[in-house]
């Protein structure tokens, strides 16, 4: 599925655009570590500077860094399309929620609870449809994610529709994680461990597994690569980063309902993937920019806003059709 | 009633919705055969279907009635506009991506359908509208069966549909160009065969079923709104892939299968209607499972 | 179309009248809070309707603390949770005195801490979940009765019309769902028997299988928990497929364009409301003036909505400045303050004090108080 060639011309591939050229001007590793520096800088000192408003919203965006790259493994790196990614969010969210609330268990005890829920989601949805290829792959998520949102809508201990409240803020080390500002930092430690695991697991071993799967699954198989155990720790690996995310969203809202784990917002998190550009880290934590603020910064259009952005998406699309920052494939 | 009466009035109305659902998923398919597109903006051309539907039947019932002679009418009126509306669709949103990665044209697709729907969220104010038509409740009991004459046309109207697109796709000779293109483009664009026409008539075809169903469901079932699409297309997408995606039969089986489980799974016993969803799509799990490539689809589908 | 432009007439009214406003005083920010986009749109829209009818209202009378014109900024939550709070937020960061809306819980609830940090008073017209009130820092105040009011309205009124086996039917949200358990609950223990207690999602069309499902357990009435749209739906495939029984429907569901959409079938189904509508003069006004501006029948919220508004604005005036502890104050201190849907005074939860439920029915397309 993703190994068509990209449409755009070898000329601009090669040049790229502006931010692409930007990016590029720093790939010497001093200049790349000062880069990365300034970067963190701007993120450290935004939210004392903008508006409580502008820190909420850069709060989601981090979020959507966090689930973007997640996903970005599954569908970026092991070429797996995924249409349920929504469920790996909502295990996370949930666990957390029931662990805390109900059984009253510490938030920092109950993360590895979570995280292993996660997984064993991973391996459930993994398990039986590695067999499948990519159209089939997509509606079994879909279907996957869908039963995941209807059991947590009918069930008791999810709190039926209603959702789970009052879900405990937690505290480190006397710190009370409680303000928009504390959340904010919180997501973008998230969101760096994020981008650093990525950039890591890009590189390694396994990285290097996804993409030739992704390339050619039988050539891939006949060298020596176990099918099977890759894709299924590049289910694994997209389930934790997705519960992570999960999981501090619900102590961050306070609350949880089925509402935010829908089809749509499967399908946000996909678009922000493949609108930003597959498998390339920068391109994709763009992509989750655009999809959270583009909307915000669209509100004074009222009823219009969607319809704008929808509008932009698909210029955008039709402009840079791999995406705005696409991964290089030789 | 007796067991076996409500096992009959489950399968008819089973029948009656999968005959929509098989309606919407054939277009699913047809384009996914032509250019392995999922084409998530489907669920908004059977909106778009039922309000253009809407404003033909308001146009021509001074006419005709607002009886099934004028929807016929307006459906067809409907699936003319709408299947322009899906070629305008193809050239201007689908067709520039052809070359670029699959996943970038799904996008695409789905920004197509956040247009549609909130273009119609934006003319309608949200409103739902109300679809009058002339129609009865009329009908007839078989012991305790009960068959609406409403639901006699519905369920012919669509099977003379489907049977007219099989002849089409069988005997015609575009029919068979669009089996070819669906097979290999290049060979075709070598042997002569026009593809981007063929890709056309396949959109207009497609959105036009999509129309029909629209326009039906919306004078059948009396109200129609902006976001009507959402839910049919998931579900038109299920039925495509239970048949196999790609295979024209497959999803009219697949259409009717969802039908059935839907219908069937309200009245398991022990657990709710509330988990109804849940049992369907365990179903579709386990089909795809079995049978990797839904019940017709065809093993090589694959390596686009 | 026509509506299109109709909005855009209301939209450039409304920008008119703060630009003349901002020569002769500052004018009050009012923030708005209902989804407008997503599939609760309808819902919301309509709110935002009955807000901006009321505030339009209020200014043509000469505005707020001796001559201050309203200004309504909106919040558009989508129904969705994440999106609420960055609805909210937004609404903070424009330093509006006020906020009326809420119409999804569980995206209501989420704002409730944003609100109270930033100290902005908030009535709360639509979202009536019960979650909501041990989340409310002081600033809310839930002008919708909760499920428990109606719940028991409806075990009195199906009680009262000789039946034991009730079919109750959901959709699968926070609210149908909410009050459909409540009455369920309320029916068991009054010794009454729940024949069918079903589900279905929004925007499902075909509901012959579950009509199947509730004629074949025996029902004598159907009990509808969520909102018209789909309601009307429902009560058409009853009726088409022989149900004779008693059908009623809760208030979401209490809007004249219920009969618009289940016509002839509608007739003599009835709903449990707030006192409103077609009862007061007030009410008639009401409608009259919303059907001429949004060309369409108002929602069920929209009474509520429009009170929201004049709540708030009574309490702006009452507290004599637009200090946010003054208002609040203001607030809690109303004493059945009355404009469409009955008096409106509070519990200490900031929760309606008494609620108000009575039975309509609908005949010839219209609701009437039912009278037993």
């Amino acid at each position: 599925m993703a190994d068509s060639t990209p449409s755009t011309p070898p000329d601009e591939e090669r040049r790229g655009n502006a931010v692409q050229r930007f990016y590029a001007a720093f790939e010497s590793p001093p200049r790349r570590r000062a880069l990365h520096l300034l970067l963190l800088a701007i993120l450290v000192v935004t939210p004392w500077l903008a508006s409580q408003y502008m820190t909420v919203i850069l709060t989601n965006a981090l979020l959507y860094v966090v689930l973007c790259l997640g996903l970005n493994v599954v569908v970026g790196y092991a070429g797996l399309l995924d249409l349920g990614y929504a469920a790996f969010f909502a295990v996370g969210a949930y666990t957390i929620g029931i662990l805390t609330q109900q059984f009253g268990i510490n938030f920092w005890a109950a993360i590895p609870f979570a995280l292993a829920a996660a997984a064993l989601a991973g391996v459930i949805i993994g398990g039986p449809t590695l067999r499948l290829r990519s159209d089939y792959l997509a509606i079994v998520t879909l279907g996957f994610g869908e039963i995941v949102r209807f059991s947590a809508r009918n069930l008791e201990i999810t709190g039926g529709a209603s959702g789970l409240s009052h879900i405990p803020e937690p505290t480190l080390l006397g710190w009370y994680i409680d303000s928009a500002i504390d959340f904010y930092y919180v997501f973008a430690v998230l969101a760096v461990l994020a981008y650093i695991a990525s950039q890591r697991l890009f590189d390694s071993r396994l990285g290097r597994a996804w993409r030739y799967v992704r390339h050619d699954e039988d050539a891939a198989e006949a060298m020596g690569i176990n099918r099977v155990a890759v894709k299924l720790a590049a289910y694994i690996t997209g389930a934790i980063f997705g519960a992570l995310g999960g999981i501090f969203f619900a102590v961050n809202l306070g609350a949880i309902s089925p509402e935010s784990f829908s089809f749509q917002q499967s399908v946000l998190i996909l678009l922000a993937v493949v609108l930003g550009g597959m498998g390339k880290i920068p391109g994709v934590i763009l992509g989750a920019f655009i999809v959270v603020l583009g909307p915000e910064l669209l509100r004074d259009f009222g009823t219009l806003r969607l319809l704008v952005f929808a509008v932009l998406l698909l210029l955008i699309m039709l402009f840079r059709p791999s995406g705005i920052w696409p991964e290089k494939r030789s | 009633m007796a067991w076996y009466d409500l096992f009959l009035q489950m399968i008819v109305d089973g029948l009656v919705l999968g005959a929509f659902y098989a309606l919407v998923a054939l277009g699913y398919t047809m384009v996914f055969g032509v250019i392995k597109l999922l084409n998530f903006a489907h669920g908004d051309l059977y909106m778009t279907g039922a309000f253009v539907g809407f404003g033909a039947l308001s146009l021509v019932s001074g006419v005709f009635g607002a009886g099934w002679p004028g929807i016929f009418i307006a459906m067809l009126l409907s699936m003319l506009a709408v299947g322009c509306l899906g070629v305008v669709i193809e050239r201007v949103a689908y067709h520039p991506m052809l070359t670029a990665p699959r996943l970038s044209i799904l996008i695409t697709a789905l920004a197509v359908s956040l247009v549609l729907q909130n273009a119609a969220l934006t003319l309608t104010g949200g409103q739902y509208t109300a679809f009058r038509t002339d129609l009865g409740f009329g009908g007839f009991s078989l012991g305790n069966l009960f068959l609406s004459w409403n639901q006699i046309v519905l369920v012919t109207t669509a099977a003379v549909l489907m049977i007219a697109l099989e002849l089409f796709v069988s005997k015609t000779l575009y029919g068979r160009a669009m089996r070819a293109v669906a097979i290999d483009k290049d060979m075709c664009r070598m042997l002569g065969i026009n593809v981007s026409a063929v890709i056309a008539i396949t959109f207009f075809i497609g959105s036009g079923l999509a129309a029909a169903a629209g326009t039906m469901a919306g004078a059948y079932y009396g109200s129609i709104w902006y976001f009507m699409g959402f839910l049919i297309g998931l579900k038109a997408f299920t039925a495509a892939v239970i048949g196999g995606i790609g295979s024209i039969t497959g999803a009219m089986l697949g259409g009717l299968i969802l039908g059935l489980l839907e219908s069937f799974g309200t009245h398991i016993p022990f657990i709710g209607s509330e988990w109804k969803d849940v049992f369907t799509f365990t179903i579709l799990i386990l089909v795809l499972v079995l049978k990797p490539t839904g019940l017709l689809g065809k093993s090589e589908v694959e390596r686009m | 179309m026509k509506k299109f432009v109709k909005l855009a007439t209301v939209a450039a009214a409304v920008n008119l009248i703060t630009a003349t406003s901002a020569w002769a005083a500052e004018p009050i920010v009012i923030g708005m809070q209902a989804p407008t986009t997503g599939s609760e749109a309808t819902y919301g829209q309509d709110m935002f309707n009955a807000i901006s009818l009321a505030a339009e209202e209020i200014n043509a009378d000469g505005g707020l603390l001796g001559g201050r014109q309203i200004e309504l900024v909106s919040g558009d939550t989508a129904c969705d949770p994440q999106q609420s709070v960055n609805a909210a937020s937004r609404l903070a960061s424009q330093e509006v005195v006020g906020v009326v809306g809420g119409y999804c819980s569980g995206a209501t609830q989420p704002t409730l801490k944003i609100y109270g940090d930033a100290d902005i008073p908030f009535v709360i017209v639509a979202a009536n979940s019960t979650q909501l009130i041990p989340a409310n820092p002081g600033n809310a105040f839930m002008i919708n009765s909760t499920g428990a009011d109606q719940a028991k309205t409806a075990v009195d009124f199906f009680a009262g019309q000789d039946i034991d086996k009730l079919a109750i039917v959901n959709q699968g949200d926070a609210y149908s769902q909410d009050l459909a358990d409540l009455t369920r609950d309320d029916w068991e223990k009054a010794g009454h028997t729940i024949s069918a207690f079903e589900v279905v999602n929004k925007g499902e069309q075909d509901f012959s299988a579950l009509v199947n499902s509730i004629r074949n357990s025996g029902a004598e009435a159907v009990f509808w928990t969520a909102y018209y749209a789909d309601g009307g739906l429902l009560i058409r495939q009853l009726r088409q497929r022989g149900f004779q029984g008693i059908i009623a429907v809760g208030d979401g569901s209490n809007s004249p364009q219920l009969f618009d959409i289940a016509g002839r079938a509608a007739e003599g189904v009835y709903a449990f409301s707030n006192p409103t509508a077609d009862f007061l003069p007030a009410a008639k006004t009401f409608i009259s003036n919303y059907e001429t501006a949004y060309d369409t029948a108002p929602g069920p919220y929209a009474p509520l909505a429009y009170d929201g508004m004049q709540l708030m604005a009574w309490a702006i005036n009452k507290a004599g400045s637009t200090d946010a502890d003054a208002i609040i104050q203001a607030l809690a201190s109303a004493d059945g303050e009355a404009w469409l849907a009955g008096p409106i005074s509070f519990t200490p939860q900031h929760t309606l004090a008494r609620s108000n439920f009575v039975v309509l029915e609908g005949q010839d397309g219209k609701w009437i108080r039912y009278q037993p």
